[in-house]
């Protein structure tokens, strides 16, 4: 017997629970086992978790990737920091906010729900324009933006601290607080993507011709998709910056969309699973470099990689998917359990 | 002092280093419709390949010790020895994936070649003084002008025409046409993928030296971030000149470098610093007027 | 030995079968009419034979050279050329670069003046319009630069694809006519695309007919145009059309 379609519907929401389930497992394990610098590297991965996987529900369902997200991140996290810091800091280090956030002293979470939304606006805004773009086109343009953002957010002087360091923001994001934001950004993520306008925007990418023929709107849909994907991205920016204390413009770069992509790419880009799949792996990989780069002791000599052979390996490792598996590490599947039928 | 021929060679020679950095990425997607983001650091590597390894703060030459006659072919080799072996060990083994996937993995291929870089040089930006004696001014038409400015707009002409006399005349120029156009039928008709597509990254590399010749004469810095910003205004120029089209690549370079002449002239100054924002937003908007390019004519079918 | 031998050869697309077990053999200067209707896989032969796509099963010979796993451009050295479906031209290089870029795999350079000018001869337009850009030509006009093209790689075996679409009945005769002399002169092993089996028989030779993927008649085209094999062949039901 085949699955009844409620079966069917139970069973796509198994994925979200089970990832959920293994980022439970993780976060357990090293606040159990670790020390307290991995703890901080839980809570990193899980930020660039909410990151990632706010990131494919964009790019996993339009087909079209995109090098501007770490812009809405930047966003996001200037955002909360402009709701958050204390007002005398404000005044001396960001002296040209207007006044209401200037006066603002919220706590991090609402200002973080802020930082998301003030995110999906600002995407909502530039994928109108940019959405109007298909392919290639559509990716460079969202180059352009993210050049856009880092420009404005580096040169701002009074609003943003340009290239000098805002500091002093409260140290709100933990493992625990990191791994309810990813857990949310999990299950939204499942239920955009099963949601009508999700489905159509799958449908839509694997044959462009037909999904306008059958009259599914793709603008609209791509646009939702980015809305939303730039909320949970702004909030992984929110999240960042309150989990260092410190923002820099250079943080919502190159080298964070670097990192971001090769987890997409690493994992594979057509799942959810893929998604979550490439941040635990290259997270836990990037953290033994960083361990291996500041030396081991084998015997009598300390053996340690030169700083800069993390990138490296990283870009290699990213390129060597590409070229092996195309389709990335999960190739395409989801997790999930099997209910009912045979 | 006179502003507006001051302007136009500012212009002038600031395109025609973003055209010579485009047309090394529009070669390259005209042939295998790869988007190469790591071109820009093909052109860090040639500046970097100037100086001896080491990460002082003080740049030793190495390759840039050598007279000029010795230097600019030895670094156009090594330019495109970088973009071949880019090809041979990297994309050649992707020829059946995505245009999205090629583009990706040049974007890793890019962040390897610059964190090699970095950890070689470290990330420090060095001082050079490659041949400074360019940069003394001459007087020209009633404006000052750095002689390099002029050397640079005459390079950048010869590197178009001597391309574009490739391309007609000579045997790889009209297989490269052909592949650009039909890679399978070219192929049905003998024309060897490899040697079209090698051809392609030599040509595209030797441009980037080219480039880096220019810009390391220019600012006197040898800087491991320096190709990323040529890239991303190489990459908007190729964009808005119609992927792939050459004469449009250097049409577009050449007005981005007037758009930035021009912003930077007349912004007023506290907008100054966001001068390459305001840039990237005409870029949006001309992709938004003309998805397939400024000079794409109205019968070419879209190519992405 | 035979100039083509074609055994058991299968192609698909995906899951999508396209050729199954189809085998042929063609001998040197015979003149072979591939038919059958729509979706046969007659292009798909075609592609098979000069590398464009990858057969699944099978073995594809000339002159007892293996194909299987060629790339196209070392089958094209193998003294095989394609003019495929569509013409395929390169339309923004000029009538004459499209002729010169199927010659850097000869030998004879000397012979490749001479060999233009016997295009432009035979299609005395393309001589006219040598300097315009293909692109301009039309349908019929880029159909003879496609042969043209095809015949300066100094060809042994031709594979043409419907040459005859879409063009007005005098030219089609004249495309014909061009295409056996040249076999005349050349000793040129021919295998054509024609749907019309009266054109076939008419120009003589021998005829494979395809359908669904496999080979259901191979015989002397004068002879099929008058059998009901063809008709049954293009009109009669397919196996995969009965609802089951
Ligand atoms: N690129 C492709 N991808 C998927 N299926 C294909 C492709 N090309 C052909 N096919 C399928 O293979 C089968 C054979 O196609 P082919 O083009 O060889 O037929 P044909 O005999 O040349 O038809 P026609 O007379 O219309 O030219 C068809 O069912 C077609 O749908
Ligand atoms: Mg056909």
């Amino acid at each position: 017997m085949a699955q009844t379609h409620k079966q069917k519907r139970l069973s796509a929401w198994s994925t979200p629970v089970l990832l959920i389930a293994i980022l439970l497992v993780f976060t357990v394990l090293i606040t159990v086992f670790g020390d307290k610098s991995l703890a901080r590297m839980a809570a990193q991965t899980l930020i660039r978790v909410t990151f990632v996987v706010g990131l494919w529900i964009f790019v996993g369902n339009s087909g079209v990737v995109s090098f501007g997200h770490a812009g809405y991140m930047a966003i996001g996290a200037y955002c909360s920091a402009w709701l958050t810091l204390k007002p005398q800091m404000k005044g001396l280090f960001l002296p040209d906010l207007w006044p209401f956030l200037a006066n603002a002293e919220w706590h991090v979470f609402p200002a973080a729900v802020a930082s998301g939304l003030l995110a999906a606006f600002v995407a909502l805004l530039s994928g109108a324009a940019i959405l109007r773009l298909s392919g290639i086109a559509a990716s460079i343009a969202t180059f352009a933006f993210l050049a856009i953002i880092y420009t404005v957010y580096s040169s701002w002087e009074g609003v943003t601290g340009a290239t000098s360091s805002v500091v002093g923001l409260a140290r709100y994001s933990d493992q625990w607080v990191t791994f309810g934001w990813a857990s949310v950004t999990v299950l939204a993520a499942a239920w955009y993507a099963n949601s009508s306008s999700g489905l159509a925007l799958r449908a839509s990418r694997e044959d462009e011709v037909a999904a306008d023929a059958s009259g599914i709107n793709m603008y609209r849909h791509r646009l939702i998709s980015l809305v939303v994907s730039a909320f949970f991205t702004g909030v992984a920016g929110a999240l960042f910056g309150h989990s260092l204390g410190v923002l820099n413009p250079s943080s919502f770069y190159l080298g964070v969309t670097f990192i971001t992509l090769a987890m997409l790419v690493v994992g594979g880009i057509g799942s959810l699973t893929g998604a979550v799949t490439g941040v635990l792996v290259l997270s836990i990989i990037i953290e033994a470099l960083v361990r291996m780069e500041r030396g081991m002791e084998i015997g009598e000599t300390t053996l340690a990689l030169p700083t800069g052979a993390q990138e490296i390996i990283i870009g290699i490792i990213m390129i060597l998917v590409l070229i092996l598996r195309p389709a990335g590490l999960t190739g395409g599947r989801e997790l999930r359990l099997r209910i009912g039928g045979r | 002092m006179n502003a507006i021929p001051q302007l136009f060679f500012d212009a002038m020679s600031l395109g025609g280093i973003y055209a010579m950095a485009a047309l090394g990425i529009a070669l390259i997607f005209g042939v295998m419709k790869l988007v190469n983001f790591a071109h820009g650091e093909y052109i860090a590597f040639c500046v970097f390949a100037l100086i001896v390894p080491s990460t002082d703060a003080v740049a030793v030459m190495f390759l840039g010790k050598a007279p000029a006659f010795v230097l600019i072919p030895t670094l156009l080799c090594v330019g495109a020895l970088v973009a071949v072996g880019s090809e041979f060990f990297v994309f050649r083994h992707m020829r059946k994936a995505t245009p999205v996937a090629m583009m990706i993995s040049s974007f890793a291929l890019g962040f390897v070649i610059q964190n090699t870089l970095l950890l070689i040089y470290s990330s420090r930006p060095k001082a050079i003084s490659l041949w400074p004696e360019l940069n003394m001014p001459i007087d020209l038409i009633g404006a000052s002008i750095p002689l390099l400015q002029i050397i640079v707009i005459l390079t950048t002409l010869i590197v178009v025409v001597t391309l574009a006399l490739l391309l007609k005349k000579t045997r790889i120029g009209l297989e490269m046409r052909a592949a650009a156009e039909n890679f399978t039928m070219a192929r049905l008709l003998g024309v060897r993928a490899n040697v079209v597509i090698t051809g392609a990254f030599a040509l595209s590399g030797a441009l980037a030296a080219a480039v880096a010749l220019i810009m390391v004469t220019q600012t006197g810095v040898a800087d491991v971030r320096m190709g990323g910003q040529i890239m991303l205004v190489a990459f908007i120029a190729t964009v808005i000149g119609g992927l792939g089209s050459l004469p449009g690549a250097v049409a577009a370079g050449f007005l981005i470098g007037a758009a930035s002449v021009i912003l930077q002239g007349f912004l007023p100054l506290e907008a100054r610093p966001f001068r390459d924002a305001f840039l990237y937003t005409l870029v949006i908007v001309s992709l938004l007027l003309r998805p397939d390019g400024l000079f794409a004519s109205n019968s070419t079918k879209p190519r992405v | 030995m035979s100039k083509l031998g074609v055994y058991d050869v299968a192609v698909r697309y995906g899951k999508v079968p396209a050729l199954s077990d189809v085998s042929f053999s063609v001998e040197e200067g015979e003149r072979v009419f591939i038919s059958g209707p729509n979706g046969a896989g007659k292009s798909s032969l075609l592609k098979a034979i000069c590398g464009a796509v990858p057969t699944s099963h099978g073995r594809i010979e000339v002159d007892g050279d293996v194909l299987n796993g060629r790339s196209p451009e070392a089958i094209a050295r193998l003294g095989l050329t394609m003019v495929p479906e569509g013409r395929e031209i390169f339309g923004t290089l000029t009538v004459e670069e499209n002729l010169r870029v199927g010659t850097g795999i000869r030998r004879d350079k000397s012979a490749i003046e001479t060999d233009i000018d016997e295009v432009y001869q035979n299609f005395s337009i393309l001589g006219e319009r040598r300097h315009a850009n293909a692109g301009a030509l039309s349908g019929g006009q880029q159909q003879m630069l496609a042969i043209g093209r095809g015949l300066m790689t100094n060809p042994k075996l031709m594979l043409v694809d419907e040459p005859s679409l879409g063009l007005a009945p005098n030219i089609v005769d004249q495309v014909y006519e061009t295409l056996v002399n040249l076999q005349k002169d050349r000793g040129l092993t021919l295998i054509i695309v024609e749907q019309s089996s009266a054109r076939a028989a008419r120009v003589g030779g021998r005829m494979v007919l395809l359908r669904g993927g496999n080979v259901v008649g191979d015989g002397d085209a004068a002879k099929f145009a008058e059998s009901d094999l063809l008709k049954e062949a293009y009109f009669g039901q397919d196996k995969s059309e009965v609802p089951s």
